[in-house]
């Protein structure tokens, strides 16, 4: 672990929930959506998220330790944005242009209430690690007023 | 990504770059040995610049909209100030041993 280990950590938490937070912000963008890239409804997305340096072999050990790896011990890393397969509300719209012959309108699955706690979970989750980022920043200040 | 030293000079960063630290010589009797304390040192404070420049780098990239992520620039910045706060505290115990051994009676 170098240096700034714990900064590390918190820098790749930091990014993974910005991650999370445009994702969502996507989702509630295209709440109405019916008409995406391939012709169907958009569907809402969601990040996976993997704790990294879990892997257990002595060569990944030893390049982690050596910080030769480029990746952050004990950090965590977006590993997929997958799609959310459930299928949306269907409306009874005639007058909608992608109404089926029947005049129904198929809705994207995005539930706003939902998103819009994935959003505040994200925002709470980004203010945490910037608190340990900082608590680690500030004990390696501290560390440097010995020396005075 | 190839970073320039002479960028941090013209471009915004100024306050970042270290300046003309340049190279350290190691001193004669250490070449032989191998490493010394003087490429030890000189190894430091190449470190400390490539911090530096790191710095400069990111946060022109951030004030030109270059940057795609804030949370590499600021932990550029921040890694770069607190490397160069420990080679200062380090320098300052340096030069007070120094002064402690030119003040012994003889």
């Amino acid at each position: 672990m170098s240096m700034f280990g714990g900064m590390e950590i918190s820098a790749s938490a930091l990014t993974a929930q910005r991650l999370r937070m445009n994702v969502t912000a996507e989702n509630i963008a295209n709440a109405e959506t019916t008409r995406g890239a391939d012709g169907n409804p958009y569907r809402r997305k969601e990040v996976t998220l993997e704790a990294v340096g879990q892997d257990g072999t002595f060569g990944a050990q030893l390049s982690r330790a050596m910080g030769t790896s480029g990746v952050v011990a004990g950090g965590v890393q977006a590993t997929a944005v997958t799609e959310d397969e459930t299928d949306g509300k269907l409306v009874y719209d005639p007058g909608h242009p992608d109404a089926d012959a029947q005049g129904y309108v198929r809705l994207p699955n995005v539930d706003t209430v939902t998103e819009m706690v994935d959003l505040i979970d994200a925002q709470r989750a980004y203010e945490a690690n910037v608190t340990a980022m900082s608590a680690a920043k500030q004990m390696f200040a501290k560390t440097l007023e010995i020396l005075r | 990504m190839t970073i320039d030293p002479t960028m941090a000079v013209n471009g915004l960063g100024s306050e970042w770059s270290v300046g003309s630290i340049g190279s350290v010589e190691a001193p004669a009797s250490a070449t032989e040995g191998g490493s010394g304390f003087g490429s030890m040192l000189n190894d430091a404070i190449q470190g400390l610049t490539d911090s530096q420049t790191q710095a400069a780098s990111a946060a022109q990239a951030l004030a030109t909209g270059q940057a795609t992520d804030p949370t590499a620039v600021v932990m550029a910045v921040e890694r770069a100030q607190l490397a160069m706060q420990m080679a200062s505290q380090i320098r300052t115990k340096a030069v007070e041993a120094a002064q402690t051994i030119f003040q012994t009676q003889v």
